[in-house]
């Protein structure tokens, strides 16, 4: 369980996190969402104890977690993560043994299956594959926490597919929470459960993947009878070309009339709606 | 424990550039004169060098890997403990067996010059484990603190009491009689209580400085 209260975390006089109050009482994968610069490395690197909060207080499994936390239970990898410039099953061998959960047998499978050559080095191997082993070493450590920050960099299409194929029998051999910082929306939407997304440091979206399939839509129409069928609904965005507006809701929808196309916001749009500034403006 | 020695056995086996510079140095260092140096002091150099790579090469690596502070927090003394003794046996073997060979020459020996074998080769060998420990935990703690400012703010203060301490004569009584106790000491108990002592405080130090420790 992860529960993050008040956290706000600054960097001189530029606050990265503001506020930020989580609860992740579930295991499940979840995928956390947001601009470049939005906040995620740091949220996560403040969950795994890599880095200090400012202010608030951050929990995992009922630890409270700092940098002074010597075992924090919880597995982050970044991109290029460093390691050992070893043969790739030794690093592997070698992680199970710093490791005391650690499925060597998962990490031995997914070595396989993704084609890595044990014997290559790891400073030989190209980006995605250097990004391969650390995912393979963060995801087969078994902690109860597992956060992977954008573990997809560098993969081709096949890699990426194998990657959510991947994710999903880890989960369910071990149950536990895992979260991945990505921009590849719509290709992990069938593997999460749940959503975060963050924006300007400030968590602006944590629901089911279900509740955006259920309750995003886009309204189109005449100005008129746009505003008249959204106004008392929840709008998150709106674009207007010529007569025609185009207001995006995450609420029930309302009643389907002659005057107004209806349709499910796709993820991603959902996605850039609730974090897209346009021109520089905040919604 | 497994995790633990799992860490050590990595630190060592990563630590291969300083094992092979100290046998080349060893190996190849000559003196001229009547006076020699002995070869074994050489291998004080790995001790000097190893903090360099715990601390700068395999922390971020190992955790990396998915080891915890804790464990590489021990796993460092372990190392630095398991180096120390290994240091002191071959230096403490060359004194026995290498150095009786310049038997027409003056060989000077560390051991010799801090009078630690004024209490038989076992006790030396031992006065020199414990000194060479508390110079790696020394070593290592100073370079775990540079990123931070209280790292800078030592190396200033360790630069002031040299300069000041060694331009007064009272000051400079000081300094070299701390250097009498945790070095230059023939008195193998208060010598190597001090030096466990310092150590220790020393592994509390570096605990903390680790607790600080960002990634």
């Amino acid at each position: 369980m992860i529960e993050l209260k008040q956290v706000t975390k600054q960097y001189g006089q530029a606050t990265v996190l503001k506020n930020i109050t989580l609860s992740i009482d579930e295991p499940g994968i979840y995928c956390l969402l947001g601009r470049n610069g939005a906040g995620k490395t740091t949220l996560l690197k403040s969950v795994a104890g890599y880095q200090n909060i400012t202010n608030g207080t951050i929990q995992v499994d009922g630890k409270g977690i700092t940098t002074s936390t010597l075992d924090t239970g919880v597995s982050y990898i970044e991109n290029f993560a460093k390691h050992f410039n070893l043969p790739v099953r030794k690093l592997l061998r070698i992680a199970s043994e710093v490791n005391p959960n650690y499925d060597y047998d998962f990490a031995s499978e997914m070595m396989e299956r993704f084609e890595l050559d044990g014997k290559k080095k790891f400073n030989h191997l190209s980006l995605g594959m250097k990004t391969m082993v650390s995912t393979i070493i963060c995801l087969a450590s078994n902690k109860s926490v597992v956060l992977l920050d954008e573990p997809v960099l560098g993969f081709d299409a096949i890699m990426r597919v194998e990657f959510y194929d991947m994710l999903t029998e880890s989960f369910q051999k071990h149950p536990r929470i895992i979260i991945v910082s990505t921009h590849i929306i719509e290709e992990i939407a069938k593997t999460i459960q749940k959503l975060i997304i963050i924006d300007k440091g400030s968590v602006c979206f944590f629901d089911t993947l279900q509740s955006v399939e259920t309750r995003a839509f886009r309204i189109s129409g005449l100005q008129k009878d746009v505003e008249v069928a959204t106004q008392n609904l929840n709008v998150i965005g709106q674009d207007t070309v010529g007569g025609l507006v185009t207001r995006y809701i995450f609420d029930n929808p309302p009643e389907q009339t002659a005057s107004l196309e209806i349709r499910p916001l796709p993820l991603q749009d959902f996605f850039i709606q609730m974090v897209g500034h346009k021109g520089g403006a905040v919604k | 424990m497994t995790a633990i020695f799992a860490i050590v056995k990595r630190l060592l086996a990563s630590n291969k550039i300083s094992f092979i510079i100290t046998v080349l140095v060893v190996l190849c260092a000559t003196s001229s004169g009547d006076g020699v140096l002995s070869n074994g002091n050489y291998i004080w150099l790995l001790a000097v060098m190893t903090p360099f790579f715990f601390v700068y090469y395999d922390y971020t690596k190992l955790i990396h890997l998915g080891a915890s502070k804790r464990d590489y927090f021990f796993g460092c003394l372990i190392s630095y403990g398991f180096l120390a003794f290994c240091i002191s046996l071959f230096n403490t073997a060359i004194h026995l067996l290498i150095d009786p060979i310049y038997s027409a020459r003056t060989v000077i020996n560390l051991m010799d010059v801090c009078k630690w074998t004024e209490n038989g080769i076992i006790v030396a060998g031992l006065q020199q484990m414990f000194f060479l420990l508390l110079g790696m935990l020394f070593l290592h703690v100073l370079l775990s603190m540079q990123p931070h400012w209280y790292g800078w703010l030592t190396d200033a203060v360790l630069v002031v009491i040299i300069c000041i301490f060694t331009r007064i004569a009272p000051l400079r009584g000081v300094l070299a009689g701390f250097f009498q106790i945790i070095m230059l000491n023939s008195n193998a108990v208060l010598h190597m209580g001090i030096c466990l002592l310092l150590s220790a405080a020393l592994s509390l130090v570096g605990l903390l400085v680790l607790k600080k420790k960002t990634l």
